[in-house]
């Protein structure tokens, strides 16, 4: 495996929500932030967005 | 005959720092839902460009938490909040159901649309130096559930370190890390964006990386 194939592997790794590797300062910051911003809020701003499909219609205007 | 730590009898040592990284691993794992097959995503597009309420939904549903990830890692907090960020990705969402009936499969992935989008509403978002007042949240009525005060604390210093450091890389570099991680786009979908090659996307990346690693070693010697 090449060096950029290995970085496009670790990328994809963290993207799934995969823990960094030890030692790998630049994965512990992306993981750091990508757990930062999938916040527990989105998760209950969804769970609303869910209940609220079945009342309001979503589909665009033709 | 092996000489590894464990058959040889030596306990593994186990530092703060793994132990950490595992922890967010597994709060991760349990907030990212698994990603939708890409075939499956575009038959979704097609049923949705039709007009198919069910198909608009569950892409929204698909897109969506992406969309407020990027927008959150583009834009930041606000007053400790992300509710600039989470009306600009709301914004962004409204946008390409306007958009939808109008597009036209030409081979670009779908995300990659939606995600052009995004980098726009951001951009404009970003250009816009006027930020009304932040409403702040009611009192909390009953016990947090949520992090205590001092991890709280370590997890917004440990943040903004993050920040700090993608904000030193150069636009493109750090623009396709938060596609790629953030918003769980592949090589394709992120060239399609920034209208680079995938084999572009990869070096650009494999250096952003080395980049941001030498940084953070830089500031923690």
């Amino acid at each position: 495996m090449t060096p950029e194939e290995e970085s496009d592997a670790l990328l994809d790794a963290l993207a799934r929500g995969e823990p960094p590797g030890c030692g790998d300062p630049a994965a512990r910051l992306l993981a750091v932030l990508l757990e930062d911003v999938t916040g527990l809020a989105e998760l209950a701003e969804l769970a609303e967005l869910g209940q609220r499909r079945s009342s309001v219609s979503m589909t665009p205007s033709t | 005959m092996t000489t590894g730590p464990i058959r040889a009898g030596i306990m593994p040592i186990v530092s703060e720092g793994s132990v950490a990284d595992a922890k967010i691993g597994v709060r991760l794992a349990s907030r990212l839902p698994a990603r939708t097959d890409d075939s499956d995503l575009r038959e979704l597009t097609s049923l949705a460009v039709q007009g198919d309420r069910g198909a608009i939904e569950s892409l929204l549903g698909e897109l969506r938490p992406r969309v407020v990830r990027y927008c959150r890692a583009r834009l930041g907090r606000v007053a400790g909040q992300y509710h600039i960020a989470d009306d600009v990705a709301q914004e962004v969402c409204i946008a390409v159901l306007s958009a939808l009936p109008r597009y036209r499969d030409m081979g670009r992935p779908f995300a990659s649309f939606v995600f052009g989008i995004a980098s726009h509403k951001v951009a404009d978002a970003l250009r816009s130096s006027v930020r009304s007042a932040v409403p702040t949240q009611d009192l909390p009525d009953g016990p947090d559930d949520g992090p205590g005060p001092e991890e709280t604390v370590v997890r917004y210093i440990e943040v903004e370190y993050a920040r700090r450091l993608l904000a030193r890389l150069p636009d493109t570099q750090r623009e396709l890390l938060l596609m790629r991680v953030v918003s769980g786009l592949s090589a394709e979908e992120t060239g399609n964006v920034l209208g680079m090659s995938p084999g572009a996307v990869r070096v650009a990346q494999h250096r952003a990386l080395a980049r941001l690693r030498q940084m953070a070693e830089l500031e923690s010697a």
